[in-house]
């Protein structure tokens, strides 16, 4: 075998310009975004996956954070704790990201934490939830209940004279905990819940459920189901059962309710965000949005815009620390602000962000109509042990 | 009033899921796992059908008939060859139900999907308002239940059938072509399959997996009803009824163990189930 041919030389030089190249190139920073691409998120996860896009390409076409490029490693944590810990292996322990920046649902998140704390990561959880989830490594900027549900109440309350809730969800973290705090809350406002009843995760037959509701007349409906599949369901027997007491629905988003066409038509909802919120920075996000996508793009939403904002807090505060380094990132995401689509969010509440939240109503046409906006709603001591 | 409507309506649409299942496992004793997946197809045929801007009530031959097409070439490609290999079959269609399963979400995406019902509102029965379109299932059951039998009991087909349900290699040595006869139930069966996912449609939310979620009480109920029909609606009756009782008096949680408990017990006291063997 000849040694050095010029073809050997010609292979060893360029691998040796590679390498070269590679030590003066910078490492890109790597965020880490587990989302239900299959499961029970799975109808909402293209939307929060393009999010994430937009900021990430926003932010590397502006020079990126600290001079690095920014780049999103997308897993499936098929929006369950099995999924997620596998999902949160692969990122942490894997590919080593810098943070991870995620909307799942309360069953992956709470599968998670543990492996976010061995891993000492940044997490930011961009989904609305039953609240009091604390980790040292984590900070949330979408609502908690203590945001959500007093619109709802207050509106069914004063509007529809509404004295007797019935409450209906999926029996996980999120069901149980929204609806111990909208029963807690109806009950400290005069209030009273003549029933609650739930199903599993993944349940879809809600026919007992719809029968006890008519038997026991309520005069207002609160639900706090999964997303997707179970929403849908249940509003789909609801309608079809001929049930006309106002519904009040605390887990649905504008996507899904698009979807549902004339069976959504009529329900409550309170959304931090909601697509004709009529300000500078959500008219520059929307027309970011569309003219990257264009045709293939899903409809901004609650479950998916909080996630470019969180990209954003996450760029300025690596800034303002001027490191990765955790133990720099994390005091600094307390204090950083970022105005974005939603208005102003600045996670400085025990970990949560004041949210300004809007009150809607489905319309025949698929879109919400805003009747009421209640600015700065502060998310409450969310977690009391933590600094 | 409203409890009894619940549990018809429940035993209902238990029959109409299962049927096509009871039908592949009588004749051809392999579990059809691609079951959810044919419900997943029923549901996204209604979804073309609204797409196409078509009579929603088009919905229901369309998806009888696109199933079936699936089984004949699922049965000519699948399960022929592994004739000899119920198992292997059975792990097989679970495989064609991933597959399927992945076709969807590549050619229609995630998302839910909206669809239009054939008609929807509340009918008055016995002084209470109900919905229409459940109410609507129980003659669609029935009317299922009778045009199977019926087959099976009136017609030459029917006998021929019945003949390799009982014993497969006596049937063929009398003559009869046990091969054709499994091609023609496969389909059948699957293409009832898929018609059940249309029907089911306007209770449930269309998107990938849709089907899943019935699959399981859909191969309890199998197991434990007999060879025939008459047993299948029997079975549905009372698992159906126990389930709807215990989601309303206990909790709906412990309601969708039912089946499978049920089914347990079942088979642990009678391991003939409710069939005549």
């Amino acid at each position: 075998m000849k040694k050095f041919n010029p073809f050997t030389k010609k292979l060893a030089l360029t691998a040796a310009c590679g390498l070269a190249l590679q030590v003066y190139a910078a490492e890109p920073i790597k965020i880490g975004v587990a989302v239900g691409l299959s499961g029970a998120n799975s109808t909402v996860a293209p939307a929060v996956v393009q999010s994430s896009q937009l900021a990430v390409d926003e932010i590397n076409a502006a020079g990126g954070i600290l001079g690095r490029k920014v780049q999103l490693d997308i897993v499936d944590d098929a929006s369950g704790a099995v999924g997620a810990q596998k999902a949160f292996d692969t990122l942490v322990f894997q590919k080593k990201v810098d943070a991870v920046i995620s909307m799942e649902t309360s069953a992956a998140r709470n599968a998670a934490l543990p492996i976010i704390s061995r891993g000492k990561v940044p997490y930011i959880y961009t989904s609305f939830y039953e609240g009091r989830s604390c980790n040292q490594y984590m900070y949330v900027n979408a609502w908690v209940p203590e945001q959500q549900v007093a619109p709802v109440v207050d509106y069914f309350s004063k509007a529809k004279n509404a004295k007797n809730f019935f409450l209906v969800g999926n029996d996980y973290a999120f069901g149980r905990g929204m609806l111990d705090f909208t029963k807690k809350y109806i009950e400290s406002k005069g209030g009273k819940v003549v029933g609650e009843e739930y199903l599993p995760i993944d349940g879809s037959d809600w026919t007992s459920i719809v029968s006890k509701i008519r038997s026991v007349k309520p005069d207002a409906l609160i639900s706090a189901t999964a997303g997707g599949a179970p929403n849908v369901s249940l509003a789909k027997q609801l309608k079809g059962s001929g049930l006309g007491i106002p519904y009040g629905n605390l887990a649905i988003d504008e996507g899904t309710a698009k979807t549902m066409g004339d069976v959504a038509t009529g329900m409550y909802l309170s959304a931090s965000y909601l697509g004709n919120i009529d300000t500078v920075e959500n008219n520059k996000f929307k027309a970011a949005m569309a003219a990257k996508f264009g045709g293939e793009l899903k409809t901004p939403n609650e479950l998916s815009v909080p996630q470019y904002e969180a990209v954003y807090l996450y760029k300025a505060a690596v800034e303002k620390a001027g490191t990765t380094d955790s133990a720099k990132v994390i005091p600094a995401l307390g204090v950083v602000s970022f105005n974005g689509p939603r208005g102003v969010v600045q996670m400085n509440k025990s970990r949560h962000t004041p949210l300004s939240m809007r009150l809607g109503e489905v319309q025949a046409d698929g879109t919400i109509k805003i009747l009421e906006t209640f600015t700065k709603v502060d998310p409450g001591n969310q977690c009391p042990n933590l600094k | 009033m409203i409890l009894f409507l619940d549990i018809f309506t429940t035993v209902a649409t238990l029959f109409v899921v299962t049927a096509g299942l009871m039908m592949i496992f009588g004749v051809m004793k392999i579990v059809n796992f691609a079951h959810g997946a044919l419900l997943t197809i029923g549901g996204y045929t209604s979804y073309v059908v609204t797409q196409l801007k078509l009579d929603p009530w088009v919905s229901w031959p369309l998806a009888l008939l696109s199933g079936a097409a699936i089984g004949m070439l699922v049965e000519l490609s699948i399960v022929r060859p592994l004739y000899k290999r119920p198992l292997d079959a059975i792990l097989a269609t679970w495989g064609l139900s991933i597959v399927i399963g992945q076709l969807i979400v590549m050619t229609f995406g995630r998302e839910v999907q909206f669809v239009d019902a054939p008609f929807s509102g509340t009918w008055p029965i016995f002084g209470v308002e109900y919905s229409a379109y459940r109410l609507m299932l129980l003659p669609a059951a029935l009317a299922i239940c009778l045009a199977l039998t019926g087959l099976l009991n009136g017609t030459r087909f029917g006998v021929k059938t019945r003949a390799v349900i009982m014993n497969e290699d006596l049937a063929r040595g009398i003559g009869i072509n046990s091969g054709r006869i499994r091609f023609i139930t496969f389909s059948l069966g699957t293409g009832l399959g898929s018609m059940a996912g249309a029907l089911i449609t306007p209770l449930s939310s269309v998107d990938p997996n849709m089907g899943l979620n019935w699959l399981v009480s859909a191969f309890m109920l199998v197991m434990v009803s007999g060879h025939s029909m008459a047993s299948l609606l029997l079975t549905c009756l009372v698992f159906g009824t126990v389930q709807v009782l215990i989601s309303t008096f206990l909790s709906p949680v412990l309601g969708g163990l039912a089946i499978a408990v049920l089914a347990a017990l079942t088979l642990r006291i009678r391991p003939k189930g409710f069939g005549n063997g």
